[in-house]
């Protein structure tokens, strides 16, 4: 009876040790990408990981969850989000302030160093780099169709919009959203950023005393919107649209590049954002410069080797392949160089857009106020308010404290 | 019961007086239970089972006693941490440091806000539960104490009769009677397995509510009381847990609501809002009763045929999901949908234009994106919803009418019009009237329809209500959701939920008392 | 002329019918189109094919994981329903059937609870079952589906009021105890509630997209439930390349919850009117 207790007792601690030693060397990490086509990619990613790593054991599960919408998830559980996410740099501000995001603790110089100086820029906050940069043309620009646009024409809205009208077609931008609607304004030299609290904004949109005024800006986006040329679209609508061919140009970005050359061939085009009229002169839009930001999450278990798994993710290989396999601006500069990357349209008339473009730093209460504001523009001002007034209630509304 | 009858007045004052004469007397009576009580009803105190034992019933002392002891171990270990930072809700603030050489953050010992505040709730219900507990235990205990007493009295007596009976040579039969009459006075003390018994029988209700009223205070009695606690917090966004930490801030909140400035706008939004959702809850309730019956009496009349067919086709309509119905609604009539497709092809919008019902900078009728077409769509939507659903229940009742009453009331030449209106419209009206006040207070809260139709779809134009988050369309409940999902202001979004709360409360109890309804159920039984 | 008021009263049956049914056929029609999208130009599809079917029940896309959905909302379903029916009838029957001191004072309580409204409480519960550790799972949202449902007890306990007094006296008189007549008396007379109660807990997890919402945000897809996988493809972003499967998704989810529908609906109409007890 003795004998058979000791032996027992032996092989259970033997159990016991071998299941601590096992469960020590396994580390489980869950990655979200933003699409169901990054899969791909990021399988390819985790096999060339693990054979960096032979000597640990990992168990990388993968979900999806959108890049635009990775905050709203984030934010309502922090501790149960994911190790490692993507996300749209407009977010950081919040997932810092909310202390989701783990500052980059290891092999900083690297990260820094090796992408593109907007993006560090756009991953840092008071001087911590808080995520690794990802892709470079989170950013927007114009789509158009050869067949109706000489390249003189693009240089300038009206002449689009009239070549557009026309033709009985039209030109595409969501202008009653917040994101579009920056570049009329920051571009006629108005700004609109975050304090230095990292919370609430400063905007002054409603100016009277700038060379080019806050209403000025605002008749100039009423004139657009009624031209017959100029449709105010969103995403889905403007895919339709160039599908069935009654879009001929728009203002759009890189996700949906491959819908417009597929629909329009050969004559697929991109370049920057052309100028628009705004107190009797010509005004270049500027616009948002995006980028896509690999976080960790700073309540992460295996904090440490998520941060490797992120900048495994974003170095210059995967950025490469991530590239060949959905077209995706590097944020890698050595990446950035190569000769395929160069020849996509569309990374090409990012860069050209770049001198015009500032980093996405907003405070929430930016989104509501401009939208507004946006629809009550593009639905013509039928309650024939004081451009004025409108601009006042928008720039109140955007610099409110945020609660 | 005479309180039914009474004004409304009088009827509170009672409810009110009589609640706080039974709390004195439930106290009073705990004194005269200790001051009465003997040496085992007071140890009772400090050990919860020490009656029952005195009194034999083995099992239930040492249940109680166990009971007693796995509170008193588990509470200062699992809950009094919390408990005693609930007035503070934390005051320590996460802090990590990254260890290289581990690869792992060093975090401190940090408070956790929202923990706090629900498991010092918990806490503090435990502590109610306990001593409310202790109380009873004592009356119980106290209770047994005179039982027993009473018994051995008894039982002398008996002794006595029988002495007496014995020494004086009496009659048997005599005696047997007189023992009879003295034994039946006696209270038996349950055993264990009286106890058990009377669970399925005289005292089944506890059976029976024991696990569904477990779930209805983890499951909504807990998250309720926490959440309104949170309406006194400033738990919003900058104040995320766990990085952060929130703490209390009285009424604070509440004036918030009630506030009307250019940046803070709640006040503004709070009364269209309200007035949206109140036009709404009635237009709602009565569209679909109004034409549910119609509906139901136009295929329940002799003349229809195939009314199980017509039936069944309307209720496919209610029986897809509604968020399927409704998401495909709203594409349905999408500002480019088929809809506007169609209607622009055939003419419609032209027309419209020229009537001037659509203004002309549009090119497409905005069925859901401008405030009133919006509204309008809404509530017809909802027809579409729920006039199927209102027409089965108007069968049922209409197939429950006497008879003979529409029989005598042709027969004497009443035609159709006005035997609805005397008699069928009462009855249903009669039947009807508590459903129609719970579907008002439900559709006060009728989250589907406004969300699913207009997220994503809706922006709104009114810049006052936007610097607060709200919309045209939104009900109370959808402008909550939105706080808490897209903007995590959740003390804004309790405080409406309170205020929800208090509006369906009142007006329920106004429709109730004008209704003056009797105690049914004994009516039927 | 009899003839004639016949025929227009079917012809104005049937456009009504047709009328509530536009959007269903939309439903169908365009879940057999060839296009991904939402078909804006012509009400029927000019391309028909199964393939939105296909990709739903067989391809392994992320975004739509049919079958695991389907499985993990019916096995929440078939456990709702049994902890929900049993507590509602628990609860219909003590309300109805027992006299005891708290009753009057629970009836009221509980319909004071209901008028709150349920979202509020949303991120309490979910916080309560992160510290039990059973968010994103199904026994969590089984745990928050079946817990409070005992508060909706008022349609049972109405049917039990109808059943008269003198049932249960008689079978107190011959000695049996209250859960006997519960058992052996009550319950058996009730066919009709019972069928209505179970059915309409069992519809209930397929429906729900809030709570389900919350309390599944791992992201990964096979852990949702039919109507937050379906919910997430008709989002702005993805609706270009998802609708024909969302329309897929709902004909096939429908079918069986019409069906049951239909059954639960003869014995709702007897339950909300008060009974039956003399067929």
């Amino acid at each position: 009876m003795k004998k058979i207790l000791a032996v027992f007792l032996a092989v259970s601690m033997l159990l016991g040790l071998t299941v601590t030693a096992l469960a020590e060397d396994t580390v489980a990490l869950l990655v979200w990408v933003g699409d169901d086509a990054d899969q791909a990619w990021i399988n390819g990613v985790i096999d060339n990981f693990k054979a960096a790593n032979p000597t640990t054991t990992f168990d990388i599960k993968v979900g999806i969850q959108s890049e635009s919408t990775a905050k709203a998830t984030v934010l309502t559980d922090i501790t149960a989000a994911a190790d490692v996410f993507t996300f749209a740099d407009d977010q950081l501000g919040e997932l810092v302030n909310a202390g989701a995001l783990q500052p980059v603790s290891l092999n900083v110089e690297d990260v820094i160093a090796r992408n593109v100086g907007g993006s560090v820029a756009a991953s840092t906050v008071d001087g911590t780099l808080y995520a690794y940069p990802a892709t470079a043309d989170n950013g927007y620009f114009m789509f158009y169709n050869k067949e109706y646009f000489t390249e003189e024409d693009v240089m300038s809205m009206d002449a689009m919009l009239a070549k557009a009208a026309a033709a009985g077609k039209k030109v595409s931008m969501e202008m009653s959203g917040g994101w579009y609607m920056y570049s009329s304004f920051a571009g006629a030299g108005l700004t609109m950023r975050l304090l230095p609290d990292g919370v609430n904004n400063e905007c002054n949109w409603n100016a009277t005393d700038t060379p080019i005024k806050g209403v000025d800006v605002a008749q100039a986006m009423l004139d657009i919107a009624g031209n017959s040329g100029f449709v105010n679209q969103g995403d889905g609508e403007f895919v339709t649209g160039v599908k069935d061919g009654t879009v001929i140009a728009g203002i759009n970005g890189v996700w949906n590049a491959n819908t417009a050359s597929e629909a329009w061939g050969d004559n697929y085009a991109a370049t920057k954002l052309p100028t628009y009229t705004a107190a009797g002169q010509q005004v270049q839009m500027a616009s948002f410069a995006g980028y896509k930001l690999v976080g960790v999450n700073a309540y992460s278990a295996n904090v440490g080797w998520a941060m490797i798994f992120a900048d495994f993710m974003t170095n210059e290989q995967s950025q490469v392949s991530r590239f060949a396999l959905r077209g995706q601006g590097p944020s890698n500069i050595a990446a950035g160089e190569s000769p395929e990357v160069q020849a996509s349209p569309a990374i090409v008339a990012l860069a050209e857009q770049n001198p015009y473009a500032t980093t996405q730093r907003v405070g929430g209460n930016y989104w509501g106020p401009a939208a507004s504001f946006g629809a009550i523009i593009y639905g013509g001002n039928a309650d024939g308010t004081d451009l004025q007034t409108l601009l006042d209630n928008m720039v109140a509304g955007i610099t409110a404290p945020v609660q | 019961m005479q309180s039914q009858q009474t004004t409304p007045n009088h009827g509170k004052k009672h409810a009110i007086v009589r609640v706080g004469q039974a709390l004195i007397s439930f106290f009073a009576q705990f004194f005269r239970d200790l001051r009465d009580g003997d040496l085992w009803v007071r140890l009772s105190l400090v050990v919860f089972g020490a009656g029952y034992f005195r009194r034999g019933q083995i099992v239930k002392g040492i249940l109680v006693t166990a009971l007693q002891a796995f509170v008193f171990i588990f509470y200062p270990i699992a809950l009094w941490p919390y408990v005693s930072k609930f007035g503070t809700l934390g005051t320590v603030k996460r802090a990590a440091v990254f260890n290289p050489v581990t690869l792992k953050n060093e975090v401190n010992d940090f408070d956790h806000s929202f923990m706090i505040l629900l498991f010092g709730l918990v806490g503090i219900l435990v502590i109610a539960a306990v001593v409310l507990f202790w109380i009873k235990n004592i009356h119980a205990v106290r209770g047994l104490q005179i039982t027993d007493e009473n018994n051995r009295k008894i039982l002398q007596e008996m002794e006595k009769l029988e002495q007496l009976a014995r020494q004086n040579g009496a009659d048997a039969q005599e005696l047997h009677r007189k023992m009879q009459v003295l034994k039946a006075n006696t209270k038996r003390i349950n055993r264990f397995s009286d106890d058990i018994c009377n669970l399925f029988n005289r005292k089944f209700h506890i059976t029976l509510l024991t696990l569904p009223s477990l779930g209805v205070m983890l499951f909504t009695i807990l998250p309720l009381l926490v959440m309104i606690c949170v309406a006194f917090t400033n738990y919003d966004q900058t104040h995320m847990v766990p990085t952060n930490l929130f703490t209390w801030v009285g009424l604070n909140n509440f004036k918030t609501l009630f506030t009307q400035s250019q940046t803070i706008t709640f006040g503004y939004s709070f009364g269209r809002v309200l007035s949206w959702t109140l036009i709404w809850a009635f237009f709602a309730t009565f569209t679909n009763f109004i034409f549910g019956i119609l509906l139901a009496m136009f295929i329940n009349n002799r003349k229809t045929h195939w009314k199980r067919m017509w039936r069944t086709l309307f209720i496919i309509t209610i029986a897809v999901p509604q968020f399927v119905s409704l998401l495909l609604v709203r594409n349905f009539f999408a500002n480019t949908g088929i809809v506007n497709t169609i209607f622009a092809s055939v003419g419609i919008t032209d027309f419209l234009k020229q009537i001037g019902l659509l203004s002309q900078s549009y090119a497409y009728i905005p069925f859901l994106t401008d405030p009133v077409w919006a509204k309008v769509m809404i509530i017809l939507i909802n027809m579409w919803i729920g006039i199927p659903y209102m027409m089965l229940i108007a069968t049922g009742i209409l197939m429950n009418i006497p008879s003979d009453i529409l029989e005598s009331a042709r027969i004497d030449g009443a035609n159709a019009f006005q035997s609805f209106r005397k008699i069928t419209m009462p009855y249903i009206l009669f039947v009807t009237a508590p459903y129609l006040v719970t579907s008002i207070t439900a559709n006060i809260n009728n989250f589907n329809v406004i969300y699913l139709l207009t997220n994503d779809v809706f922006v709104t134009k009114d810049q006052l209500l936007a610097n607060s988050n709200a919309q045209e369309v939104d009900l109370l409940v959808t402008w909550l959701y939105r706080l808490t999902q897209n903007y995590y202001n959740y003390k804004m979004a309790s405080v409406i939920g309170i205020v929800i709360f208090i509006i369906s409360a009142v007006f329920t109890v106004l429709a109730f008392r004008i209704l003056i309804r009797g105690d049914r159920e004994e009516r039927f039984q | 002329m009899k003839l004639f008021r016949l025929t227009i009263r079917h012809l104005v049956l049937a456009f009504l019918v047709l009328f509530w049914l536009i959007p269903i056929i939309w439903l169908v029609a365009t879940s057999f189109s060839a296009d991904t999208g939402p078909n804006i130009r012509s009400f029927f599809p000019t391309e028909l094919s199964l393939n939105n079917y296909r990709t739903l029940l067989f391809g392994m896309d992320d975004v739509a994981r049919f079958p695991s959905w389907f499985r993990n909302t019916f096995i929440i379903a078939t456990f709702t329903c049994i902890i929900s029916s049993l507590f509602v009838l628990m609860v219909a029957y003590a309300m109805s059937c027992m006299r005891f001191k708290a009753r009057k004072g629970l009836i009221t309580f509980a319909s004071t609870l209901s008028l709150f409204p349920g979202f509020l409480a949303m991120i309490a519960v979910y916080f309560i079952m992160k510290s039990i550790g059973l968010t994103n799972s199904n026994i969590g949202l089984i745990l928050v589906y079946s817990g409070s449902s005992g508060l909706g007890y008022l349609i049972a306990k109405g049917f039990f009021d109808t059943v008269p007094s003198s049932m249960r006296e008689a079978a107190y008189i011959e000695g049996a105890s209250e859960f006997k007549v519960f058992v052996k008396i009550v319950l058996p007379l009730s066919k009709p509630i019972i069928v209505y109660t179970v059915i309409a807990a069992f519809l209930m997890p397929w429906m729900d997209f809030i709570f389900a919402n919350i309390m599944l945000n791992s992201g990964l897809s096979e852990n949702k439930t039919v109507a937050i996988g379906l919910y997430a493809m008709v989002d702005k972003v993805r609706i270009n390349s998802y609708f024909g499967q969302f329309c897929a998704g709902g004909v096939l989810v429908s079918i069986p919850i019409s069906i049951l529908f239909i059954i639960m609906q003869k014995f709702y109409v007897e339950g909300i009117t008060g009974g039956s007890v003399k067929g």
